[in-house]
């Protein structure tokens, strides 16, 4: 089973620099939560709930100067092809529930909400690789969704390096084989938000894989502003004017 | 002296006005980090204490047999504890771990464990029975920034420095006689590669939108920042490498966006950095291992084996 | 019996002192009085938080049971009347120790020693009050023949092994504030090693003070 055949297919049929099939939703869940999101990144399906801004439950999260962002992160047990519990202190699970706190603090301009909390609750039902980067992408719809003022999209996604040739966006079995790198980029530029690289690469090679992903983002990007354009339309076309 | 002090708006204004004007409070370059002081144990295998700028740490390496995990029969085990007490900064608190402690321990692990820079192969001893299980203790004593870089560099520094005991495999596999630092010369441990991390923070001088939309590249990066810098930080980014040119991990939790070009520019950067700290770690074990070598007159009674 | 002591070696801290005694090492931190967490706040009185962490491993319950004896010890010497509604917290990090290996008695006099030792040192450098010195010994006894500050060979061969801790008041050793004993004794041995510790003690205790003496007058150099 070559991940990455000569003629330049991989194991689903994508080439080098294709995504998979990204599907989102936008205010899917109107009634329990300020703003909502749905995010499907291939076989990788995150649901994001946004509530907030709001009154912090403890009083000591309150910050005088802007919005605190607490980000909760919860794995379904059969979110893998072997259904395992997870707790939400394990330490990979703590790093990346900081790691989105920190980036959106980043992108949220959260000092037009200063003692307040903005709850982003994570739920992943199904894992496939590139989780950090659904994540990340569930959630920039969600605040849109919520009407949370931000100064642009973070577009999220991963590439790797197989041999020689980088490859854009892996699945779960790509990402067992080779390096992964995660991306979060900020809306059209070349900014990067989020970065993590786990297993080796040759340094040189960071440059090709850096590229395709910052490439791979923006399309992300394009994406997710269709959806949330066709979804302000819709809602915009329900309004009675007179 | 109380636990949550926050850094006056007067000393946080002093220093990012200094940085502005290109000068760092304790008068570094930029791009430079602080030499660390090493001292090695005499007494015995695997104990170091590193005092990285005043930034101190003590490493301990131990060693013990154990049952190797079932689905891995030839490997043996290495775990990495790296728990911070309040001794290091009354701000870490010794019953949680506070999302900073878990980041640290996080990247020394995936710096040094996940990219397998000890061989574990070579410590099996009994395939699927028993294999050796080094276990590596971090101990931080004093804080002024940069666990990081501090604790990957001590780590290193302690496993090159380690010797496991002899052992010899009696009765066709039965049993394991351990045999004594005395009686047998002990083995050093097998080190594929030496990373080496390096963090560097971000400073934003100009206001975050401009940051984020703009295309003025103006954030100011430090190298190996000390607590004060590490407190009015407004990003860091922790960068392993190894002497091979490879990129083991990369680590940017969130924090101020930076461009692509720089990162780039940073990694390429850095690599005079690792080739330097590798270089010192190897000159200070070969060092050590001459004197003790002329302690124990090892000359004289040096027998050719070779393992 | 000689013991080696660096204090202010901390900066994050309000005292710190570092002691090497035999083959066992440690390092003490003293933070206070600083303010407490709700559930340790008490009306008339300091609460102690006192960590012990091992020099290999992480802390378990024998590091649970040193910090239990350690605090018996320091919550009668402090003063803690002094500082109501505050927190003193006292971490213990031992960087080298005797490890015995499997299948032997883990001895924990030698370390219990050393930390108490150690922490008197600290206290002082911290400027917390103490109503006495002390100063503390370990000893083992092999046929009735005492050796102090045992190594791990003297502690397997002894019949048993104890730590004793005086307070001292005007030079001489008052009363006893700590006595911990594992192993076979009889009575009349038990009193006779208790005497003898009396001298030595004070023998501690001189140098506990020729050491503060020097600290003192380093620290108020600019003075002279």
């Amino acid at each position: 089973m070559e991940l990455y055949s000569p003629e330049g297919l991989r194991l689903d049929g994508r080439r080098w620099n294709e995504i998979r099939n990204f599907e989102c939703r936008i205010n899917t869940h109107p009634n329990s939560s300020d703003g909502s999101s749905y995010i499907e990144q291939g076989n990788t399906k995150v649901i994001c709930m946004v509530q907030g801004p709001m009154e912090p439950t403890l009083r000591s999260q309150a910050n005088a100067n802007k919005a605190t962002i607490e980000v909760n992160l919860a794995v379904a047990n059969f979110s893998t092809l072997e259904r395992k519990k997870r707790s939400k202190s394990e330490k990979r699970m703590v790093e990346m529930k900081t790691t989105l706190e920190r980036t959106f603090e980043q992108s949220v301009m959260c000092n037009l909400y200063p003692r307040t909390v903005i709850q982003i609750d994570l739920h992943v039902l199904s894992q496939d690789g590139g989780l950090l980067a659904g994540l990340t992408n569930a959630i920039t719809l969600a605040l849109i969704d919520a009407g949370v003022a931000m100064y642009d999209y973070v577009a999220a996604i991963t590439a790797g390096l197989h041999d020689q040739s980088p490859l854009l966006d892996l699945n779960g079995l790509e990402e067992l084989d080779m390096s992964t790198l995660t991306i979060g980029v900020i809306g059209k530029s070349e900014k990067l938000s989020l970065l993590m690289l786990e297993d080796k690469i040759p340094l040189d090679r960071l440059e090709s894989v850096l590229a395709i992903a910052i490439a791979g983002s923006h399309k992300i990007r394009d994406l997710m502003d269709n959806e949330v354009r066709r979804h302000g339309n819709i809602r915009s076309s329900k309004l009675v004017n007179n | 002296m109380s636990k949550n002090i926050e850094v006056s708006t007067n000393e946080k204004t002093y220093f990012l006005e200094a940085l502005k004007s290109g000068i760092r409070l304790d008068s570094r370059a930029f791009d430079e980090i602080r030499q660390p002081e090493i001292t090695l144990s005499k007494k015995e295998y695997g104990y170091v204490e590193l005092d990285w700028g005043t930034t101190k740490l003590a490493v301990r390496v131990s060693a013990e047999i154990r049952k190797p995990y079932e689905d891995r029969p030839f490997e043996g085990l290495f775990m990495i504890n790296c728990e911070i007490s309040s001794m290091s900064w009354p701000h870490f608190d010794n019953q949680k771990n506070s999302n900073d402690e878990v980041l640290i321990a996080r990247i020394i692990e995936k710096a040094i464990r996940r990219s397998n820079s000890l061989d574990l192969e070579s410590l099996c001893i009994i395939a699927g029975e028993k294999v050796w299980c080094i276990t590596v203790d971090l101990n931080f004593l004093n804080y002024d920034g940069n666990f990081i870089d501090a604790g990957c560099f001590g780590v290193m520094l302690a496993l090159h420095h380690f010797k496991k005991p002899d052992i010899s495999i009696v009765n066709g596999g039965e049993d394991i006689i351990v045999h004594d630092v005395n009686e047998r010369q002990p083995v050093p441990l097998s080190v594929l590669h030496v990373p080496v991390c390096l963090t560097y923070s971000f400073y934003n001088p100009g206001n975050k939108e401009s940051n984020l939309k703009g295309e003025d590249d103006d954030e100011i990066y430090l190298l190996d920042a000390n607590l004060l810098e590490e407190q009015n930080r407004e990003g860091s980014i922790v960068i392993t490498l190894n002497k091979n040119r490879e990129l083991i991990q990369l680590s940017k939790n969130g924090g101020i966006p930076i461009n692509a070009n720089v990162l780039l520019e940073l990694s390429f950067k850095s690599m005079k950095i690792v080739d330097r700290l590798t270089e010192k770690i190897k000159e200070v074990i070969k060092k050590h291992e001459a004197e003790r070598y002329e302690e124990l007159n090892l000359r004289l009674l040096e027998v050719g084996a070779d393992r | 019996m000689t013991f080696q002591v660096r204090t202010s070696l901390l900066e994050n801290v309000d005292g710190s002192a570092e002691l090497q005694i035999g083959n066992t090492k440690v390092i003490t931190s003293v933070t206070g009085p600083i303010e407490p967490k709700a559930r340790q706040d008490l009306p008339n009185q300091a609460s102690l938080e006192i960590v012990i962490r091992p020099a290999v491993d992480l802390a378990s319950t024998r590091e649970k049971l040193l910090e239990d004896k350690l605090r018996s010890l320091l919550q009668s010497i402090i003063v803690r009347y002094k500082y109501p509604r505050q927190l003193i917290q006292i971490v213990v990090q031992f960087l080298v120790s005797d490890t015995s290996s499997e299948g032997e008695i883990d001895y924990t006099s030698n370390e219990l020693n050393a930390a108490i030792n150690c922490c008197y040192f600290a206290l002082i450098d911290a400027g917390v009050a103490l109503s006495a010195s002390f100063a503390s010994l370990s000893i083992s006894l092999n046929d009735g023949k005492a050796t102090y500050n045992p190594s791990l060979v003297d502690l397997n061969k002894s019949d048993s092994h104890h730590v004793i801790c005086f307070n001292i008041v005007k030079g001489k050793a008052d009363k006893i504030l700590l006595l911990e004993s594992q192993g076979d004794i009889e009575e009349e041995e038990l009193f006779t090693m208790i005497s003898n510790a009396v001298s030595e003690c004070e023998v501690i205790h001189q140098q506990q003070r020729k050491f503060i003496k020097e600290k003192v007058d380093n620290d108020y150099v600019w003075k002279q």
